[in-house]
C-alpha cells in the first residue's frame, strides 16, 4: 500500500475521529426523546404543589367564579352590572369573576463559564433536564419560557405551548453556549422587569456567584414568582485532579492564587463544596423555596423520575 | 586548612556563577502552572487558614533557597580539595619498599609476584588518609625511589605502576637503611616491605641492625607475596677460548634444580644467534649439576645458554608434538650469557740476531703476525702491538707498541742494580698473580748469568733473586714494558713449558687479550669496563636497545648494571669499542620459596592488614558527601511540602 492509499484509508477514520466528541445534536438524540415520551406520560403535572396548571388566578376576568364587586365605571360591560346589588344598596356594582388561565413556567439557565467547567457535562445535564421539564409543562399545556442568564441576561425562547414546540425548545438549547460570567442578581433582575406575567421560575444552576446566589434566589422571591431550585453538582469540581504546586485561577473572574494541592488540602476541599451545598439547601428551605440537588453523574431520566418525584417536583 | 585544588578566587568566581544559576533555576522551579478552576471563592475559604502561616511560608522557601546555595558552596569548596593542616591532624609518614629482584617475576601468583605486589601497593595507596604521606622505592641491588615523600595518590599510584623487576638481588640492608634515613626525624615513621622475602639475609641481616637506634621509632610491617614453585636455573656460565687456538672454545654451565621432585632440562647453546648444542638433563630434586663442553666451535663472539624445564604435562594446544613444554616459573635466570674474546691477529716485532727459541715460542700461536728484523736493520713504520727486543734496546717509536726487553744492556729500560753481573740464581720469589706468569712455574728456573735491576718507584717487580730483582714491568713514554735480567738462553727456562707461556702471556697481556678476560659481569653490581684512554664518556647500549651516557673513571666505563644480557660501549663517533654480557646467576635469587617472616634487628615485621591500612581522610570526599546529603534533605523536604 503506498502512502497515498494509506492516507486515502486513514483520512476518513480521521474524520470521524474528529466527529467523536459528541456532537451537539446528539444531546437531544432519539433516545432521548423517547424517554421524553415516557416521562411526560408518567409525570402528568410539573408542580404538584399548591396549583394546578389550568387553575383560577386572582386575576379578574371572565371566569364563571365569583371573585368580587366594584364601581362601575363608564365603559363597562352592562351585562356586569349587579342589578340586585344596585336594588339592595342603590350603587351601581360590577361583578367581577376569578380568570382561569394557563400557568407560566420559567426555566432560568445558567450559561456561567462554571457551568461547562471541565467535560462540560455539568451544562449538558442541565440542559436535559431544562428540555426534560419543558417536554413536561408543554405537554400539559402550560406556557414554557426558557432564559439563560449569566452576567445578565443572555437570550431567551418566548413562551411557547404544546408539545409540538419541543424541537424548537432543543435547538434554542442546543444554541445556549456557557460562556459567560455568574450575576444572578443582576441577570435576573432583568429578567423580572421583562416578565410581568408571574409563575414558577426554575432556577437550574451551580449557583457558583461571587457575589452570593442569595441575591439571585431573593430576586425571584420578592417579584412574586414561585422559584424552584435545581442545584447542578458536579462531583469532579471538589476533587479536582491536581498535586504539587499550581496557581489557580478562576474560569470566570481570573483571580489567581498559588497553591500547593496536598492531600489534606483535597480533603478540606471536600468538606467545603459539602458544606456550601449544604449551605446553599439551608438556604431555600429556610425561605421555603424549592431545593433539588441535581448531580450531573446520575442519568437525566433517573433524576427526573425518582428524584424530582421523590422531591415532590413532580406528580 | 590549605586549599591543594583551584585557588580561593577562582573558587569564589565559581561560586558567584554556580549561585547565579541556581538563582535563576530556583526562580524556574517557583514558577508554577496555572490551573484554572470553577469557583475560587471556595478555596479562598480554605486557603484562608493558610494565610496565618504566609510569612513562615516565605521563610521555609527561602531555608529552600539556602539549603541548594549551600550545596554549591560545598561542591566548590570540594573542588579546592582543602587539607587539613599538619597541625590539625599528625599523618603517618610511610616508606615502602617494592621488592624488585629477579624472584619478584616469578609467576607463582598470577600473574606475577611483582604485579601482585604493585596492586597490594594500590590498595595501599588507596587506604592513606588524607594527611598521610608516603614514599615508595624500589629495592633491588641499590635502592632507587620513584616518587617524593607526599600525599598525592595520583603521583603515587603513577609511581606504582612504573616499577619494574631487576635481573639483580634485593639488598635488604641498603633497602631498610634507605628507609631509616628517609624517615630520620618524621613522626609517625613505617616501613613497609612489599617482597616474596626470597635470598634476604635472614638472620645476617637481623644481626647487622641489632641496637640500631634508627629502627626503634618506626613501625616495620610486610607485605609479603608468592607462594613458591618450579624452577631450575643457570648458576654458573663461563666461556673462553683456547690460548693456542682461538677458534675453538670451552663452556662450563652449571644448572640447579630448585624443586623438590626431579626434573627433566633441557639445555640449548647459541653462539652468534645460530644453535651449537641442545643437551637433555634429568636432575635429582634439588640438584646442582656442573657441566663441561669442550672443543666448541662455530661461534665467535657471543654465546647464550638456555635452560627450559621439560614438564610432563599433556602438550598444549598450539604447542607441536615433541616440543618442550616449559613449566619453569621463573625465566630471568633460564638464560646465561658470555661474550668471548675478539678473535685478531696479534702483530708482533722481533729484533733479534737470531733466537730460535723465541721464534718457536711465536709459532705456537697461529694469530700471531711476526716481523723479525736484526738490529741492524732499520726500524719498520707499521704498527705493532708488542716488541720484543733480544739484547737489544733500539729506540722505539710509539707505534711499535709495548716493549719485551729479554736481556737489555744498562740504562734502557732499567738501570743495572751493579756493573757486574750475577751468577747461578733463581727465581726465590715471583708475584703469582701476575698476568705474565699465569700458569708458568718460575721457581725450578736455573739461570747462569744476568743482572739485577734497579727498578724506579712506579715499576713493578714481577720476580726476583735473591740478589735483586729479575724481572721487571713497568712503563715508559707512555708504553708497558716487561724486562728479563738474564738472556733466556742462559738458563733452562726455554726448555721449560713455562716459556711459551711466560711469552705469550706476555704478548696476550699487552695486546689485551689476556687469559684473564671476564667473559660476563654480574648484575647488581657496579662495572669497571676498560675503554681506550682520553675518553671522558661513553654511549652504552643495554640489552633492551636503550642507549645510555656512561661516565670513563680511570680508564674504566662505570656502570650499575642490573640486566643480564649484552651489551656495547661505543666512542663518541658511535664506533663499537668493546662489548661484555651481564648474567644474573645467583642461586639463592632462584629460589623461589618466599621467607616466612622478615627479622630486621629484634623486630619481627607485621603482616599489613585492613586496619593498618587506615581509612582516606580526603576532604573533599566529606564534602561531596554533604552536598549529596543536603541534597537529599533538601528533595525530601520539597517533595513533602516542608520547604514550599
Amino acid at each position: 500500500m503506498g502512502l497515498f492509499d494509506f492516507v486515502k484509508q486513514a483520512l476518513p477514520n480521521a474524520r470521524r475521529l474528529s466527529l467523536a466528541p459528541r456532537a451537539r445534536g446528539e444531546l437531544f438524540g432519539e433516545d432521548f426523546q423517547k424517554k421524553l415520551e415516557t416521562l411526560a406520560i408518567v409525570s402528568r403535572r410539573v408542580f404538584s404543589g399548591r396549583h394546578r396548571a389550568d387553575r383560577r388566578t386572582k386575576k379578574k376576568g371572565s371566569g364563571v367564579e365569583f371573585a368580587d364587586h366594584r364601581d362601575y365605571t363608564a365603559g363597562d360591560d352592562f351585562r356586569f352590572v349587579d342589578w340586585g346589588a344596585y336594588q339592595r344598596f342603590g350603587k351601581l356594582l360590577v361583578r367581577l369573576y376569578e380568570e382561569e388561565e394557563d400557568l407560566s413556567i420559567y426555566f432560568i439557565l445558567d450559561c456561567s463559564r462554571s457551568m461547562a467547567f471541565g467535560t462540560g457535562e455539568k451544562f449538558d445535564q442541565a440542559r436535559r433536564l431544562c428540555a426534560a421539564l419543558a417536554y413536561v409543562g408543554l405537554a400539559n399545556l402550560d406556557r414554557v419560557t426558557i432564559v439563560g442568564v449569566g452576567d445578565e441576561l443572555a437570550t431567551r425562547l418566548p413562551a411557547t405551548r404544546g408539545k409540538g414546540q419541543i424541537f424548537k425548545v432543543f435547538r434554542f438549547l442546543n444554541e445556549l453556549k456557557a460562556e459567560r460570567g455568574t450575576d444572578l442578581a443582576e441577570g435576573l433582575k432583568t429578567f423580572v422587569a421583562q416578565h410581568k406575567r408571574r409563575g414558577l421560575a426554575v432556577l437550574i444552576s451551580d449557583l457558583y456567584d461571587p457575589k452570593g446566589f442569595e441575591k439571585g434566589i431573593n430576586v425571584l422571591r420578592y417579584n412574586k414568582f414561585e422559584p424552584y431550585v435545581l442545584h447542578m453538582v458536579e462531583p469532579g469540581d471538589a476533587n479536582p485532579d491536581l498535586k504539587g504546586d499550581v496557581r489557580i485561577y478562576d474560569c470566570e473572574t481570573g483571580d489567581e492564587r498559588e497553591v500547593t494541592i496536598t492531600d489534606e488540602l483535597l480533603e478540606r476541599m471536600r468538606g467545603a463544596f459539602a458544606e456550601y451545598q449544604t449551605e446553599v439547601e439551608r438556604f431555600c428551605v429556610k425561605n421555603q423555596v424549592a431545593y433539588f440537588p441535581a448531580d450531573s453523574r446520575t442519568p437525566f431520566d433517573e433524576l427526573v423520575l425518582r428524584v424530582f418525584r421523590r422531591g415532590g417536583f413532580l406528580r | 586548612m590549605i586549599l591543594s585544588g583551584l585557588s580561593l578566587t577562582t573558587l569564589l568566581g565559581i561560586f558567584g556563577a554556580m549561585a547565579a544559576a541556581t538563582l535563576a533555576f530556583y526562580i524556574l522551579r517557583l514558577r508554577r502552572r496555572a490551573v484554572s478552576v470553577p469557583f475560587s471563592p471556595i478555596w479562598q475559604r480554605v486557603l484562608k487558614d493558610k494565610e496565618a502561616t504566609h510569612w513562615f511560608s516565605q521563610l521555609k522557601r527561602w531555608l529552600s533557597l539556602l539549603l541548594q546555595l549551600l550545596i554549591v558552596l560545598l561542591l566548590v569548596f570540594a573542588l579546592g580539595d582543602p587539607r587539613l593542616s599538619d597541625k590539625w591532624f599528625e599523618g603517618r609518614n610511610i616508606v615502602v619498599l617494592v621488592d624488585t629482584s629477579a624472584s619478584m617475576a616469578a609467576s607463582d601468583v598470577q600473574p606475577s609476584r611483582i604485579e601482585v605486589g604493585k596492586k597490594q601497593l594500590t590498595d595501599l595507596v588507596n587506604s592513606l588518609s588524607g594527611t598521610d604521606r608516603m614514599l615508595i622505592a624500589e629495592m633491588g641491588a641499590a635502592p632507587r625511589a620513584v616518587s617524593t615523600m607526599t600525599s598525592d595518590t595520583a603521583e603515587l599510584t603513577r609511581a606504582s605502576q612504573s616499577i619494574r623487576t631487576k635481573d639483580t638481588r634485593a639488598d635488604f640492608e641498603r633497602g631498610i637503611r634507605f628507609a631509616l634515613d628517609s624517615l630520620r626525624g618524621l613522626p609517625k615513621a613505617e616501613i613497609v616491605v612489599i617482597s616474596d622475602g626470597a635470598a634476604h639475609q635472614g638472620d645476617e641481616l637481623s644481626a647487622r641492625f641489632l641496637g640500631d637506634p634508627a629502627l626503634e621509632h618506626v613501625t616495620l610491617r610486610q607485605l609479603p607475596v608468592g607462594s613458591g614453585g618450579k624452577n631450575v636455573a643457570v648458576t654458573a656460565f663461563s666461556v673462553r677460548r683456547y690460548p693456542l687456538d682461538k677458534s675453538r672454545y670451552e663452556v662450563l654451565l652449571e644448572v640447579t634444580n630448585f624443586q623438590p621432585e626431579a626434573a627433566v632440562v633441557e639445555i640449548t647453546l647459541i653462539g652468534d644467534g645460530e644453535t651449537v648444542d641442545v643437551t637433555r638433563l634429568s636432575l635429582e630434586p634439588n640438584e646442582r649439576m656442573p657441566r663441561s663442553y669442550h672443543d666448541l666451535s662455530g661461534a665467535s663472539r657471543t654465546l647464550e645458554a638456555r635452560v627450559a624445564l621439560v614438564g610432563s604435562e599433556p602438550v598444549q594446544p598450539g604447542v607441536e608434538p615433541g616440543a618442550p613444554v616449559v613449566v619453569d616459573q621463573l625465566s630471568k635466570d633460564d638464560s646465561g650469557y658470555a661474550l668471548m674474546p675478539e678473535r685478531r691477529r696479534v702483530r708482533v716485532l722481533l729484533v733479534t740476531a737470531g733466537n730460535r727459541y723465541i721464534e718457536a715460542a711465536l709459532l705456537l700461536d697461529e694469530y700471531l703476525d711476526v716481523t723479525v728484523i736484526t738490529p741492524s736493520d732499520a726500524l719498520p713504520r707499521a704498527e705493532f702491538d708488542v716488541s720484543i727486543l733480544d739484547g737489544v734496546a733500539p729506540e722505539l717509536r710509539a707505534s711499535h707498541g709495548a716493549r719485551l726487553y729479554l736481556n737489555p744492556p744498562p740504562g734502557v729500560p732499567l738501570a743495572h742494580k751493579s756493573p757486574q753481573p750475577i751468577l747461578d740464581f733463581g727465581f726465590d720469589s715471583w708475584d703469582r698473580k701476575s698476568p705474565f706468569l699465569r700458569w708458568a712455574a718460575m721457581g725450578n728456573v736455573q739461570v747462569a748469568k744476568g743482572f739485577a735491576f734497579k727498578p724506579e718507584t712506579a715499576d713493578h717487580v714481577e720476580g726476583e733473586s735473591d740478589q735483586g730483582p729479575i724481572l721487571v714491568s713497568g712503563k715508559r713514554d707512555g708504553q708497558r714494558f716487561l724486562a728479563t735480567g738474564f738472556d733466556p738462553r742462559d738458563s733452562d727456562f726455554v726448555l721449560r713449558v713455562g716459556w711459551p707461556l711466560f711469552l705469550l702471556n706476555a704478548i696476550n697481556t699487552f695486546a689485551s687479550e689476556d687469559t684473564s678476560y671476564i667473559s660476563s659481569y654480574r648484575t647488581g653490581e657496579v662495572w669497571n669496563v676498560p675503554v681506550p684512554s682520553g675518553l671522558n664518556q661513553v654511549s652504552l647500549r643495554t640489552p633492551s636497545g636503550l642507549e645510555e651516557t656512561v661516565p670513563v673513571k680511570d680508564g674504566n666505563a662505570v656502570y650499575f648494571g642490573e640486566y643480564a644480557g649484552f651489551y656495547e660501549l661505543r666512542g663518541p663517533g658511535g664506533e663499537v669499542l668493546s662489548a661484555f654480557a651481564a648474567n644474573l646467576i645467583d642461586a639463592e635469587e632462584s629460589q623461589l620459596k618466599p621467607a616466612e617472616e622478615l627479622v630486621v634487628g629484634h623486630k619481627t615485621a607485621e603482616k599489613v592488614t585492613v586496619s593498618s591500612t587506615g581509612v582516606r581522610l580526603e576532604v573533599w570526599l566529606y564534602l561531596l558527601l554533604a552536598a549529596c546529603a543536603i541534597s537529599a534533605i533538601e528533595w525530601f523536604t520539597y517533595h513533602r511540602r516542608v520547604t514550599v
